[in-house]
């Protein structure tokens, strides 16, 4: 299928979600229907196009000549759009249950489907300016939806998060001039690793690189379908993916690789990885725990990424995608508990194990995985960036696959302290107002179901998405 | 091969669902797959060897071997299950649902028809995972690679960990948080060591891993790696320091399932010891004698404790760690006796074999006593057994064989265990003989302490005097077949025990016996008599004179040692945690340039106390400090103090009221400027400030609608604008 039908997957929920109120859908049937249409379509034609599209670059504009916008198809934006394609729809059907009784769910709605066109479009674009625009407009797009509650605190957490990621991509707006311009044959080294370096941290606000992180607990307000496919997937692993494409597709990992540029973010992931997973630990309300937890894995992506070398992109990508499925579950679990019985405290689950029998199970599995016990899917990429750690040798790999270590084992302690709280909650703890607890409805668990399959099946037979990703790292090309 | 791990996995999901209508067809479904395991597994000993290669699971692949050893323990394990499941029957399914446990009301002769009315809770539970540990427990001992043990080892942890758990007292929660963690940070550590040992060797085959690691030259690499797979798979073995799970969970467990912990739960962590002691670190005296010194540790201490100890099912798990310290030390010995290491090696296989059936006994005998009395602390079980012959003898064969008693298959694979000490001593000399003292002593506590119990339960008098029926038939089978093998064993060396070791000789990389053994010769019989006596002796002076008091056992269990308490709970739990919180404040909250602050000020107090009379360096030291102190402070507040700043200047909510701000808007202004023009025109209006007002309002309206916008746009621009303005800064100044 030719390049020119990318613009056609990214435009047409976007658009879509722009009518909503010029229809004037309104009821809760119709934004049902609605939705799910426009999303099951995009899903599917994404889906058609990362199997069948050329890999040609398509340019659409250009401003002037120095600012091209053209959009492109590669190995990376693919896999990237596969876990976005497949997650979306499940989410969706987890959303249509969460707000079922929202009056102003049609505009949640609009931003949602809107949200989707603009992630497609940063898995899509062929160039950096084009993936800075996107970037942008993903800020624009996700800032209606945490304030979606109109709450005070929804109105505190978003106008922080607008404040990060602004302030941010203000300064990846730098080296994304700097590199449209041409520049950087002309300059010495130093000059170009400063630019990555200032890159990294403005791509690092949406991956929750440490002091940056701050927006990512606070959003947590949000409805648990934003924060779990925003939080966890869309809005944080287009950071992460921004800053792959700037370290493989923009600049050289060969004039990275060693200096300065490699070793202050590196040092700032591994404090990143101990801190979210302490904070998490210590972090008694149930979403903000799994947000620290978030904070705390995004590091390892890029901790897989900033190796760079291939066998680290590749546990990096990998724990990419594992993580997405993972905690979205985890979120899911979370939201649906908070939606049934209106706790958020990990103190208040006690005994829940009984009375949401699926949803805790679910949730279980995403505690497994997520501490990476096999055979769950979270193993696999930890084994695979681990051994990517000892294969590149370096004393700042192995500090880095201590701090992995570590952190496994604080994940260990965060997650199963929940879970065991589930199951066997502590004598006299029996609560009476449990009784009027039940489980969720089909809307919500079946999407945890086959999210908690998927754990097992991926974790299974991961060998297939190594394989896959080996051609794509080995066909990654860089960018003009 | 595949059947094993897949059966009970299979019968686990299944069951589950039958389970829901009826948990006894839960039951019936779980015993019959545990039996045709059984069969499979023996089926299995007279097929040939094979290997299966599962490729691309889990990245690595699953590689699953057959061999001597395998066959031996996949029949042992699937034995002990089908025991203990039998045991089940009575323990679980027919125990009233109001008790804890036990089925009380078997006492007093009531029919055990009569039984059927109401399950254990949470029994579906208990089979699930009883399956499910079965199935990984299998794959451990299957594995062919360090990898998929690992896998499965994994596994098996987590599937145990509902076990310990069952009975859900505050006592087992607290018992199950240790065997938790014990078992994450040993998966983590195992993981660790593994990842080392991929890297370094390329293959975790552990056919291939003895040559590479030979080859390997960085032996520090390699010794760390085998550090690690020792704390992760020591720590399920009960190996000291790692022992503190054992004497803590297998008193709480369900008595079939602390038989399966004790007896193949924690051999599942020896297999790992295995690998590392014939494989990797074959004919290695350090580690031999790293592991020959844990062993001896490990086999002392927990036949001290459980001399203390007055807790039936606690006496026992002691009595299990320090019969893996026999087994390691036999591992030790191996190490240390290179290729001359048949006797070792078969001992510590048989004491293997031995000392699984053993527990299986010993824990099903503990397991009648509770299911009977709810009671495991030994003043109040004391006499249960008498006039109950059955018990009793299967007890006493139990307590009799672990003791190393002649003519009992302890005794054999003590001796083996023994005379390779013996060999090892005339090549290594004193330290050796130390060993050998050591462990005839620790075989002579060993029977001190089940002379204790079985004196306790057997000979002295208790309120246990009528004579009931106290258990089903389905548990008297299970307890005659397993208890006949250990005599048939002992009385038959040669054509029983020989054999087993024989065939598993090759997993330990033991070399064939070559003189034929005098099983009961003099030399032989002389170390068990040692013990014995060493037994009598402990018995009579620590257990009778110390031990009761006014006819009452006291609690001599050494609390104060408990590690856990002591080292492992306050580290894991107050300073780590304090530590690490310490770092993230300092990482996240900028703490690190508050304290820098703070003892910038308290400097600078100092030296100006320093300086103090004279006044004039005093005040600039001072001033010194204090900027310095003041510059931490920003620092430490930059990420926050940027965004407060921002909101108290660009967004800074205007608080004053309406008639305040109105009077200092330029439009008002402008609009007054009209109000007067018309003034001077002489048109007047009603009121004098209509225009100023009127345009206000509009500017108002127009403020209040863009409100949500400026807020947040207006730093986005705002941001933008200085990086486009540093850019051309960039472009035009810098660059030209």
């Amino acid at each position: 299928m030719s390049a020119k039908w990318l613009i056609a997957a990214i435009l047409f929920p976007i658009v879509m979600g722009a009518m909503v109120p010029v229809f004037g859908i309104k009821t809760r049937k119709a934004v049902r229907l609605y939705t799910g249409a426009v999303t099951i379509l995009t899903s599917v034609f994404t889906w058609v196009l990362i199997l069948t599209a050329s890999g040609e670059a398509c340019t659409l504009i250009e401003f002037t000549h120095v600012f091209v916008f053209q959009l492109q198809f590669d190995g990376l934006g693919r896999f990237f759009a596969g876990i976005v394609a497949t997650l979306w729809p499940l989410t969706v059907l987890y959303a249509f249950e969460y707000l079922k009784d929202d009056p102003r769910q049609h505009a949640f709605f609009a931003f949602f489907t809107i949200s989707f066109g603009v992630t497609l479009g940063i898995t899509m674009s062929g160039d950096i300016f084009t993936l800075y625009c996107f970037y942008e407009l993903l800020t624009l797009s996700t800032a209606p939806l945490i304030m979606h509650t109109d709450t005070k605190a929804a109105g505190r957490a978003a106008r922080t998060y607008f404040l990060f990621s602004i302030g941010g991509a203000a300064v990846a707006l730098l080296p994304v001039l700097y590199l449209t311009t041409g520049a950087d044959a002309r300059y010495s080294d130093t000059v170009n690793r400063v630019f990555y370096v200032l890159g990294f941290f403005g791509f690092g606000v949406k991956a929750a690189v440490c002091p940056l992180h701050r927006w990512l607990p606070k959003a947590s307000v949000a409805p648990t379908p934003v924060t779990a496919l925003l939080h966890a997937v869309a809005v944080v692993k287009s950071g992460v993916f921004a800053i792959i494409r700037l370290t493989w597709c923009s600049f050289d990992p060969e004039l990275i690789a060693g200096t300065f540029a490699q070793l202050i973010p590196l040092c700032f992931i591994f404090a990143t990885i101990l801190y979210g997973s302490i904070k998490s630990v210590r972090e008694p309300h149930w979403k903000r725990r799994l947000a620290y937890s978030t904070v705390s894995n995004l590091s390892y992506i890029l901790f897989g990424v900033l190796l760079l070398t291939p066998a680290g992109l590749r546990g990096g990508l990998l724990h990419m995608a594992f993580h997405a499925e993972i905690k979205i579950l985890a979120f899911f679990a979370a939201g649906a508990v908070m939606y049934v019985s209106g706790r958020e405290y990990i103190s208040e689950l006690s005994g829940l194990g009984k009375r949401m029998p699926v949803t805790c199970a679910c949730f279980t599995c995403a505690a497994l995985a997520l501490t990476g016990i096999p055979p769950f899917a979270g193993f696999i990429s930890k084994w695979n960036l681990l051994t990517a750690a000892a294969d590149a040798g370096t004393a700042l790999a192995y500090i880095g696959a201590g701090a992995i270590l570590t952190s496994a084992l604080l994940t260990a302690i965060y997650m199963f302290t929940t879970v065991r709280r589930m199951y066997f909650p502590e004598q006299g703890a029996e609560d009476t107002a449990l009784s009027e607890v039940h489980e969720a409805g089909w809307m919500m668990w079946v999407p945890m179901a086959i999210l908690a399959v998927s754990t097992l099946v991926t974790g299974l037979f991961g060998g297939k998405i190594i394989d896959a990703l080996d051609g794509i790292i080995s066909g990654l090309s860089r960018w003009m | 091969m595949l059947y094993l791990i897949g059966l009970p996995l299979l019968a686990a999901v299944v069951g589950w669902f039958m389970g829901k209508r009826s948990p006894a067809a839960y039951y019936w479904t779980a015993l019959v797959t545990v039996i045709l395991e059984f069969g499979i597994s023996v089926a299995l000993c007279f097929t040939e060897t094979r290997d299966l290669m599962l490729p691309g699971i889990l990245d690595l692949g699953l590689h699953l071997t057959m061999d001597g050893f395998r066959h031996i323990y996949t029949v042992v394990i699937s034995f002990m299950w089908m025991m203990t499941m039998m045991l089940s029957r009575d323990y679980l399914g027919f125990a009233p649902s109001s008790g804890p446990c036990g089925a009380t009301f078997l006492q007093g002769g009531k029919a055990l028809a009569e039984a059927h009315h109401g399950p254990h809770p949470n029994t579906e539970r208990y089979f699930f995972f009883t399956l499910m540990t079965l199935s990984a427990t299998m794959g451990v001992f299957l594995s062919a690679d360090l990898f998929t043990a690992l896998v499965f080892f994994e596994v098996m942890s987590f599937t145990s960990f509902p076990w310990v758990i069952q009975e859900e007292t505050e006592g087992a929660i607290r018992a199950a948080n240790t065997y938790l963690a014990v078992a994450v940070i040993g998966g983590l550590a195992a993981l660790m060591g593994l990842y080392l040992l991929q890297h370094e060797l390329g293959t975790l085959e552990i056919a291939r891993v003895y040559e590479l690691a030979a080859a390997s030259g960085k032996k520090g690499l390699l010794y760390t790696a085998g550090a690690c797979i020792l704390v992760g798979f020591g720590a399920k073995a009960g190996m000291f320091p790692l022992h503190i799970w054992l004497p803590k969970a297998h008193p709480v467990a369900p008595a079939p399932a602390s038989a399966l912990l004790s007896g193949v739960l924690t051999k599942a962590g020896v297999f790992g010891l295995i690998i590392l002691a014939a494989e990797v670190f074959r004919d290695d005296p350090v580690w031999g004698t790293l592991i020959l010194s844990l062993g001896v540790i490990t086999m002392l201490l927990g036949a001290v404790l459980a001399l203390f100890s007055t807790n039936l099912k606690r006496t026992l798990a002691c009595s299990s760690m320090s019969q893996i310290g026999f087994i390691l030390t036999g591992f030790g010995t191996m190490g240390l006796l290179g290729r001359e290491n048949a006797l070792a090696a078969s001992g510590a296989l048989l004491h293997m074999v031995n000392h699984s059936l053993f527990k299986l006994v010993l824990f099903m005998c503990a397991g009648v006593v509770f299911m009977n009395t709810e009671a495991l602390e030994l003043n109040e079980i004391r006499g249960f057994g008498r006039k109950k012959p059955l018990l009793n003898a299967r007890f006493l064969l139990g307590a009799a064989g672990i003791g190393g008693i002649p003519g009992l298959s302890g005794y054999i694979s003590k001796t083996l265990l023994h005379e390779g000490i013996v060999e090892a001593a005339a090549e290594y000399g004193f330290l050796l003989h130390c060993t050998e003292w050591i462990f005839l002593l620790s075989g002579g506590l060993t029977l001190a302490y089940m002379t204790k119990l079985y004196v306790c339960l057997f000979i002295e008098k208790g309120q246990f005097e009528e004579k009931t029926r106290y258990m089903g038939p389905m548990s008297i089978f299970a307890l005659c077949a397993s208890a006949l093998i250990i005599p048939v064993l002992g009385l038959f060396p040669n054509l029983t025990m020989a054999r087993i070791a024989n065939a598993g000789r090759g997993f330990f990389r033991g070399e064939a016996i070559e003189h034929v053994l005098h099983w009961f010769s003099l030399e032989n019989l002389k170390g068990a008599g040692i013990s014995v006596a060493v037994g009598a002796l402990v018995y009579f002076l620590i257990v009778r004179r110390l031990m009761i008091r006014d006819g009452k056992y006291v609690d001599l269990w050494p609390k104060r040692l408990d590690l856990e308490e002591r080292i492992y709970r306050p580290v894991l739990l107050t300073i780590l945690p304090g530590a690490f919180g310490w770092i993230a404040a300092v990482f996240g909250e900028n703490k690190l340039t508050g304290w820098l602050g703070k003892q910038m000020l308290r400097a600078g107090e100092a030296v100006s106390a320093l300086f103090g009379e004279n006044v004039v360096t005093a005040r600039i030291a001072q001033g010194v400090f204090r900027t310095g102190s003041v510059l931490a402070h920003a620092f430490s507040d930059m990420t926050d103090g940027i965004v407060w700043f921002l909101q108290r200047t660009v967004f800074k909510q205007d608080d004053r009221n309406f008639e305040e701000r109105i009077n200092k808007t330029i439009i008002y202004k402008l609009g007054e400027s009209v109000d007067r023009r018309f003034a001077k025109r002489g048109i007047t209006s009603k009121d004098d400030h209509y225009f100023a007002q009127l345009f206000e309002r509009i500017r108002l309206s127009i403020e209040q609608g863009t409100h949500q916008l400026t807020d947040t746009m207006s730093f986005a621009l705002l941001m933008l604008c200085v990086a486009i303005c540093a850019v051309l800064v960039y472009i035009f100044i810098i660059r030209n």
